[in-house]
């Protein structure tokens, strides 16, 4: 057996201790024979066939954070500014965000463990829970605005609010009743793609593709200038491009996937298709709602499925059909994502089973976990006159309270030789994660304080 | 190692040797439940540590304080 870096700090003892063999491995297993029979054949058709056995979670984090309020973000950015600064800009993001997830998928793929537990494991109980129950605290929030945006999509089509609801928990309970984290992952993706929903529509609007590469180039124009509320968006969109469940989630997935050292090189092909098709979609949405910009019709208070609604006049009930479709698509594949990462972090923590290859009867509390998360944020979403704007703060809040630390522990454990082996980042990849975690932290650290002090950037000589 | 049938069916010997052959040691399910040692900081990782709970001391701070203002 080829013993990993962990199999050098763990006590030898223990090792050799009768260990039980469970289902969960058993499938584990299944999976992992099929990767080593593409491996051993060579020929394009086996290389291909390997990165699609292996590709699952780079993919699925990314178009996951892809989720309802991302969405509605973009297409406010693209009603408020059209063309120009954003389209790089999220492009940028994008690239910040595989530096960083390459850490986790790298981590889990070299020491097996999720992120929840190596936090617990290496720094201590206390950092172990913070971690857990910050996790817990944004992903339910963020559960209740991703209920939001199915709501609200659905309701386009006149679905009304409680049917929206059941709907996308009976859809949560078919994804993952599977009890194969093969077929879930596979489930997931295809319907993960139709987040790519927003190019047809963008293609509806005939954007001009000349504005697009000249903003591409020249990062221009920002209409209004560098103000006090572009300023926030600007640092709401950095915040947003890796959020804490995003860490917990790939490096979970990527250990109940099985990969292992020998896979970290398509890992990272996974991760860099993932942001790209992520960055596509983002982008898309944007050139979607410029015409908004373009019309003058003012957008600054359209939320969800409004936006559909607006748009309707300009690229017809099919296009705006299209684009709701994919607010409700974006809300489905992240409450799947979202609430599999809390209940991936609790089952760390707590040391009970976590992972989708086991049976209900094997699972009981990470499906428990799972399932009430999903309940409870739906249940909420149907409570009259919410105060969604509240709701969002919140989420904000407690992301700006858990990135510092989330992106500290993933450079530090990224590092770590002791579990990583050889397999610590290199000087450059170094380089690169610092500047990226210290620009991501002070940019959230911003994002906080003009959430919590308004008032503060008008120091700053904002417009 | 010795297999577990939980009434999901009987785990083989032809199961138990595809686990043994496929996986390595650390993937297996029943291995986790072994914490893996702290680690030991040293000067400066001690510092980012401080600086982190000084850092959430203030935003909880912040936090509850907002909250209270817009509660009243």
């Amino acid at each position: 057996m080829n013993l990993g870096p962990l199999s050098r700090i763990l006590p030898q003892a223990k090792l050799q201790e009768d260990v039980v063999i469970t289902h969960e491995d058993v499938d584990r297993a299944h999976d992992r024979v099929r990767v080593s029979e593409a491996r051993a054949q060579r020929g394009i058709f086996s290389r291909f066939r390997l990165l699609w056995l292996l590709v699952g979670p780079g993919i699925l984090v990314m178009l996951g954070e892809n989720d309802g309020p991302s969405m509605i973000s973009y297409a406010a950015t693209g009603a408020r500014f059209g063309i120009g600064f954003f389209i790089p800009f999220v492009i940028l993001t994008f690239c910040m965000a595989i530096v960083v997830q390459e850490m986790t998928m790298r981590l889990g793929s070299a020491t097996h463990r999720g992120h929840a537990e190596l936090i617990f494991d290496r720094f201590g109980p206390f950092w172990g829970w913070f971690s857990m129950i910050d996790l817990g605290i944004g992903n339910f929030l963020t559960l209740i605005t991703e209920f939001i945006a199915i709501r609200a999509g659905l309701g386009f089509f006149g679905v009304p609010p409680w049917a929206a609801v059941a709907s996308a928990l009976v859809f949560l309970c078919l994804a993952v009743m599977m009890h194969r984290y093969w077929t879930w992952e596979r489930t997931l993706l295809a319907i993960a793609a139709f987040n790519l929903v927003f190019v047809p529509v963008a293609l509806l609007t005939h954007p001009n593709w000349h504005s697009v590469g000249s903003a591409l180039i020249t990062w221009k124009p920002l209409p209004g200038g560098l103000s006090q509320d572009t300023l926030i968006i600007v640092l709401a969109d950095i915040g947003a491009t890796v959020t804490p469940w995003m860490l917990f989630f790939q490096q979970s997935a990527t250990v109940d996937k099985g990969l292992t050292r020998k896979d970290i090189h398509l890992g990272r092909i996974d991760t860099t298709v993932g942001a790209a098709l992520a960055a596509i979609a983002a982008v898309a949405t944007i050139l979607a709602t410029a015409p908004l910009f373009a019309h003058h019709i003012t957008a600054e208070n359209l939320q969800g499925a409004e936006f559909a609604q607006a748009l309707q006049p300009l690229i017809g009930r099919f296009g705006a059909a299209l684009f709701a479709l994919g607010i409700v698509e974006a809300g489905m594949v992240a409450s799947v994502t979202i609430s599999i990462s809390s209940a991936y972090a609790f089952g760390e923590v707590a040391r009970r089973p976590h992972s989708l290859n086991l049976p209900v009867g094997q699972g009981k509390a990470f499906y428990s976990v799972l399932f009430l998360c999903a309940a409870t944020a739906g249940a909420i979403v149907l409570i009259p006159g919410l105060p969604l704007v509240y709701v969002v703060l919140l989420v904000n809040v407690v992301a700006v309270l858990a990135m510092p630390p989330a992106l500290v522990f993933l450079f530090m454990l990224a590092n770590d030789r002791e579990i990583m082996g050889d397999l610590v980042s290199p000087r450059w990849a170094n380089f690169l994660a610092t500047c990226v975690v210290v620009f991501l932290t002070l940019a959230g650290l911003l994002f906080g304080v003009s959430v919590i002090a308004p008032n503060f950037f008008a120091f700053l000589g904002g417009k | 190692m010795t297999p577990k049938d939980e009434g999901h069916g009987s785990i083989t010997s032809s199961d138990q040797q595809l686990v043994l052959s496929s996986l390595e040691p650390e993937q297996l399910a029943g291995l986790k439940k072994h914490l893996i040692p702290r680690r030991h900081l040293k000067g400066l990782e001690k510092f980012v540590m401080w600086s982190l709970r000084i850092y959430l001391l203030f935003m909880m701070v912040a936090v509850i304080y907002q909250v209270w203002t817009s509660l009243h």
